[in-house]
C-alpha cells in the first residue's frame, strides 16, 4: 500500500541558479553567453560549449559531447534535469536539481539527444563547475607519429584528470593537437611545465597562449562516437572530405566540419558508410543533422511502440 | 518441508540447469532472505547459479514457461531490498559469471562479466595504470552487477561520478531469452536507433538479466592528500563543505559523520580521538604530484578558516588510513550496535544540509529511535541511519514514520529520494512524492516495454509491479 497518494501535478523545474551546489536551470532556448552571464556573476562555469551564437537546445541536439567532455564527461553527465513538452503539449519533469540520483528509470539519459522524436526540451538544469579565472590553449605541431605520441602522453597519465580538452585538430593536410587548461592563475606555471615537459618527449613544438576564451568550435555536422584509440585514426581518415576535423581524444568522438554544399545529405551519408559496420561492432554510433535517424529493428520497434505509446498518451 | 508445487518447480529447474547449480533445501535458501537491509526477509522458492551467459539465456526462457518471479542477485549487499525474491520465486545467484575479459588501456575500457567483485576489478586494472572510479563501501564484496544495477556510488563519487558515468555498454538477456548488446567498448548505441543502455543501468534487475558489461577508465591519479578536520557545530561544518565544493582543487571525496557518529566510534575499539559532540570531515584530493602538492595548504585554510582548531592531513599511505579510520569503522559498527537498521539515501541540495539533519536529530529523538548520519557531504547525499530492534513491535513502524516525514522534506527542499542505493522495496512507497502523472506514466513505461508482466523482480522500484503468472 502507497504511503503517499498518486500526485496530481507535475513538479516542473522554475529558473533557478544554486550557487554553493552550481546548478542553473535556463530555458533550452538560451545561448552560451546567457549562461556566461549568469553563472560568471557566481564565479562559475558550463564549460561544455560549442557555440556562442547557437542554443543549447541546438548545440545538445547537434552533438553528445564537447571538448571539455574530456575532463567533465558527456552532455548527458552535465545536464541534471530537464522540463520536457510531449507531443500532447503538457510539461513533464525529467530529472532533478540535485548531482546524483538513482530514484527511478533514467529517462533524462534517454531523451536528451533523441532529437525531437518525443517532444522537446523546455528548461534544462545544467551541472555548473568552479571558473578558477585562467584559461590557456595550448597547441602542439609535429608530423602525425609525434603528435599521436604527444596526446598518448597527455591521456595516459595523472594529468589526464585536469586537461580541460585534449583534441586532436586536422584542417586539409595539416594537423595540431590541442589542448585546454583551466585554473587558478598561480598554479598556470604548472600546467605549463608538464605541457613543456611532453613536447620535449614527444618532438613537437609547443606554443602557449595564456588568458584566451575556450574554443568555440561551432555546431558539427557529423558527429562519430568510437573508442579514444580510433579517433584520432578516423579523424585522418575523414579529414580528406571535410572542412575541419576535431578528434576529442579521451571521448572517442570525431566532430567533422563539411565544406558547405548542396549535396550535404548525399555527402555525409557517403563519409559515414564504410564505416558503420566497425562502429556498430564497436558499440559506437554516428549522428548528423543531415541524416534521418538510424531505422529501428524488428525488435526496437515493438519496444518503441510501447513507450511511444506513453509518451503520447494524453 | 516440501510441497507438491515446489517440488515440481525443482524438477523443472534441473531439467534447465545441471544438479548442483539449482539450490531448494531450507539450509541452502536461509542466505538468500535478506540483502544488506538485513530485516526484510523474503524467502525464495528456489536459487540457481547458471555457469556461464548461454547457461543463463536458456534458463530465463525456461523461467518465462514457468511463470515464477525472477530475481537477479550479486552479493545481495543491495542496501534498498532490491535482490531479494520480495513475490517469491527464484533468485538467479550470478557468482560463476566472474570473467575479467578484457583490459584495453589504449582505449580506457574494459569488459566484465556481472559477477566480477568491484574490488578484484580494481586489483587487476592497477598494475596496467588505470582504475574504474565508482567506490561503494561494499567494494570488497560487492559485483558488478549489482553495481549497474542500482546505479553505485561511493565516498569519491563528488568529482568522479557514479556508476552511469562510467557504463559503456551492457549485454542484457530477455525473458524470451533474446541476448542483447547495448552500446559496447565506443559506449555509444551500436546499432540501435535509441540508446536502451541508459534504461538498464540502475534498472534494479526489473527488466532483463544483465551478464556483461563494458566499462570507461581513467590513468591512476599520481598523489593523494587525505585531510580530517573537526568542527563544534553543524553551522561551521556546512560553510567548510560549501567553500570545499567551491575550490579549484576539486576534491574527489568530501565525507561527513556527525557527533552521534563520532560519539559511537570513540565508544568503541576503533577510537581515534576525535573530539566529543564533533562534527568530523573527512576531505580527499588527488591528482599529479606537483600539482596536488600545490594545492595542500589551500584546501587545509579552508578547513581552518571554517572554524576548526585540529586539522590532519597526510599523503603517507599509513597515516592516510589512519584519518579516514572513523568514517570507515563507522559502517561496521552500525551492524554490531543495533539488531536491525535502516539507511536512507537522500540526495538534497546542500544549502538544505543543515536543515534536513535537525529534521532527522528532532524526528528520531521524539520517536526514541537512535540516528546516526554517515554520508557523502559533497554531494549532498545523506544517510542517516536508524538504529532499531525489529523483533521490538512498533520499532519499524517508527522508523517507517520517521522516513516517511524525512523523505516529504527532502523532496520539499529540491531533492531526491536516492542518490546510489537504488529504492528496491525499501523506498518505493515514497515515489509518488517524486513523480507526476506524466512522469509517472513514463516511467512506468519502462518496465512496460521490456517486462510487462512484471516477472522480473516483482515489486521494487514502484509497489503496484506485482506479477501474475
Amino acid at each position: 500500500m502507497n504511503v503517499f497518494p498518486p500526485m496530481q501535478h507535475e513538479r516542473l523545474f522554475v529558473p533557478f541558479l544554486d550557487e554553493v551546489d552550481g546548478t542553473l536551470c535556463l530555458p533550452a532556448n538560451a545561448t552560451a553567453a546567457d549562461v556566461h552571464a549568469q553563472a560568471r556573476a557566481h564565479r562559475l562555469r558550463f564549460p561544455l560549449l560549442l557555440d556562442e551564437a547557437k542554443t543549447l537546445r541546438e548545440q545538445i541536439a547537434a552533438t553528445t559531447h564537447a571538448p571539455a567532455s574530456c575532463r567533465f564527461g558527456p552532455y548527458c553527465d552535465n545536464i541534471l534535469g530537464m522540463n520536457w513538452r510531449l507531443p500532447s503539449g503538457r510539461i513533464a519533469r525529467i530529472g532533478e536539481r540535485v548531482v546524483k540520483t538513482t530514484t527511478g528509470y533514467d529517462w533524462l539519459r534517454f531523451l536528451l539527444h533523441s532529437g525531437s522524436r518525443y517532444g522537446e526540451p523546455v528548461d534544462y538544469v545544467l551541472r555548473l563547475r568552479p571558473d578558477c579565472g585562467f584559461t590557456a590553449i595550448g597547441r602542439f605541431d609535429g608530423d602525425t607519429k609525434a603528435l599521436r605520441s604527444c596526446v598518448s602522453k597527455l591521456l595516459h597519465s595523472g594529468w589526464m584528470h585536469w586537461w580541460d580538452a585534449v583534441d586532436y585538430v586536422t584542417e586539409g593536410r595539416a594537423s595540431f593537437v590541442r589542448v585546454m587548461i583551466h585554473c587558478v592563475p598561480e598554479q598556470a606555471p604548472i600546467f605549463a611545465q608538464q605541457l613543456e615537459h611532453v613536447a620535449a618527449s614527444t618532438g613537437t613544438q609547443l606554443k602557449l597562449q595564456n588568458n584566451v576564451p575556450p574554443p568555440l568550435d561551432g555546431l558539427p555536422d557529423l558527429v562519430i562516437k568510437t573508442t579514444p584509440d580510433r579517433a584520432i585514426g578516423l579523424s585522418l581518415e575523414l579529414a580528406h572530405a571535410a572542412r575541419r576535423c576535431v578528434a576529442l581524444c579521451y571521448s572517442g568522438v570525431v566532430h567533422v566540419y563539411m565544406n558547405e554544399s548542396d549535396d550535404l545529405t548525399e555527402r555525409t551519408q557517403a563519409l559515414v558508410q564504410p564505416y558503420t559496420a566497425e562502429l556498430h561492432t564497436l558499440g559506437g554510433d554516428w549522428h548528423s543533422r543531415w541524416l534521418p535517424a538510424t531505422p529501428p529493428t524488428i525488435t526496437e520497434s515493438a519496444w518503441l511502440n510501447t513507450l511511444e505509446e506513453a509518451i503520447h498518451e494524453h | 518441508m516440501t510441497s507438491p508445487v515446489k517440488d515440481s518447480l525443482e524438477h523443472q529447474l534441473k531439467a534447465l540447469l545441471p544438479r548442483g547449480r539449482v539450490l531448494t533445501s531450507a539450509a541452502q535458501l536461509a542466505g538468500y532472505g535478506a540483502d544488506g537491509l538485513g530485516y526484510k526477509n523474503h524467502l525464495p522458492d528456489a536459487v540457481v547459479i547458471p555457469a556461464d551467459a548461454e547457461e543463463l539465456a536458456g534458463f530465463m526462457q525456461g523461467a518465462r514457461a514457468l511463470g515464477v518471479p525472477v530475481v537477479m542477485r550479486g552479493a545481495g549487499t543491495s542496501l534498498s531490498g532490491g535482490p531479494v525474491a520480495a513475490q517469491g520465486g527464484v533468485i538467479v545467484h550470478t557468482s560463476a559469471l566472474k570473467k575479467i575479459r578484457e583490459i584495453n588501456t589504449e582505449g580506457f575500457w574494459c569488459e566484465v562479466e556481472c559477477g566480477v567483485g568491484l574490488n578484484d576489478l580494481d586489483a587487476a586494472l592497477k598494475p596496467h595504470g588505470v582504475f574504474y572510479p565508482p567506490d561503494p563501501s561494499s567494494g570488497p564484496v560487492c559485483t558488478l552487477g549489482g553495481n549497474v544495477a542500482s546505479n553505485a556510488g561511493g565516498a569519491h563519487c563528488f568529482r568522479y561520478g557514479v556508476t552511469s558515468n562510467y557504463v559503456l555498454g551492457v549485454e542484457a538477456i530477455m525473458l524470451d531469452g533474446s541476448v542483447h548488446r547495448f552500446g559496447g567498448p565506443a559506449g555509444g548505441r551500436g546499432p540501435w536507433r535509441e540508446d536502451w543502455k541508459r534504461f538498464m543501468i540502475g534498472s534494479e534487475g526489473t527488466l532483463a538479466a544483465f551478464t556483461r558489461f563494458w566499462l570507461r577508465l581513467l590513468p591512476l591519479p599520481e598523489k593523494v592528500w587525505t585531510f580530517r578536520a573537526t568542527y563544534p557545530d553543524m553551522k561551521t561544518t556546512e560553510a567548510a563543505i560549501h567553500a570545499l565544493v567551491a575550490h579549484s582543487s576539486y576534491p574527489a571525496a568530501i565525507e561527513m559523520l556527525d557527533p552521534r557518529g563520532v560519539a559511537m566510534v570513540e565508544s568503541s575499539q576503533m577510537a581515534c580521538g576525535l573530539p566529543e559532540g564533533s562534527f568530523m570531515l573527512l576531505v580527499e584530493i588527488d591528482g599529479p604530484e606537483a600539482l596536488v602538492n600545490a594545492r595542500v595548504e589551500s584546501v587545509a585554510e579552508i578547513l581552518r578558516h571554517a572554524g576548526s582548531q585540529d586539522v590532519m592531513f597526510s599523503d603517507e599511505d599509513a597515516l592516510r588510513q589512519k584519518l579516514w579510520k572513523a568514517r570507515k569503522a563507522s559502517g561496521g559498527l552500525l551492524g554490531q550496535l543495533s539488531p536491525s537498521y535502516v539507511v536512507q539515501d537522500a540526495v538534497i541540495p546542500k544549502r538544505a544540509l543543515a536543515e534536513v539533519l535537525q529534521l532527522v536529530y528532532d524526528e528520531a529523538d521524539a520517536a526514541n529511535i537512535r540516528a546516526v548520519n554517515v554520508f557523502h557531504a559533497g554531494d549532498g547525499n545523506l544517510h542517516p541511519n536508524f538504529l532499531f530492534d525489529s523483533r521490538v513491535p512498533g520499532e519499524l513502524e517508527k522508523v517507517e514514520f520517521i522516513s516517511k516525514r524525512l523523505m516529504q522534506r527532502v523532496i520539499d527542499v529540491g531533492g531526491t529520494l536516492s542518490g546510489e542505493h537504488g529504492i528496491g522495496n525499501d523506498k518505493s512507497a515514497y515515489m509518488p512524492l517524486v513523480f507526476g502523472p506524466d512522469s509517472m506514466r513514463l516511467q512506468l513505461a519502462v518496465p512496460a516495454t521490456f517486462n510487462p508482466a512484471h516477472q522480473m523482480n516483482p515489486l521494487k522500484v514502484f509497489d503496484n509491479r506485482h506479477f501474475i503468472a
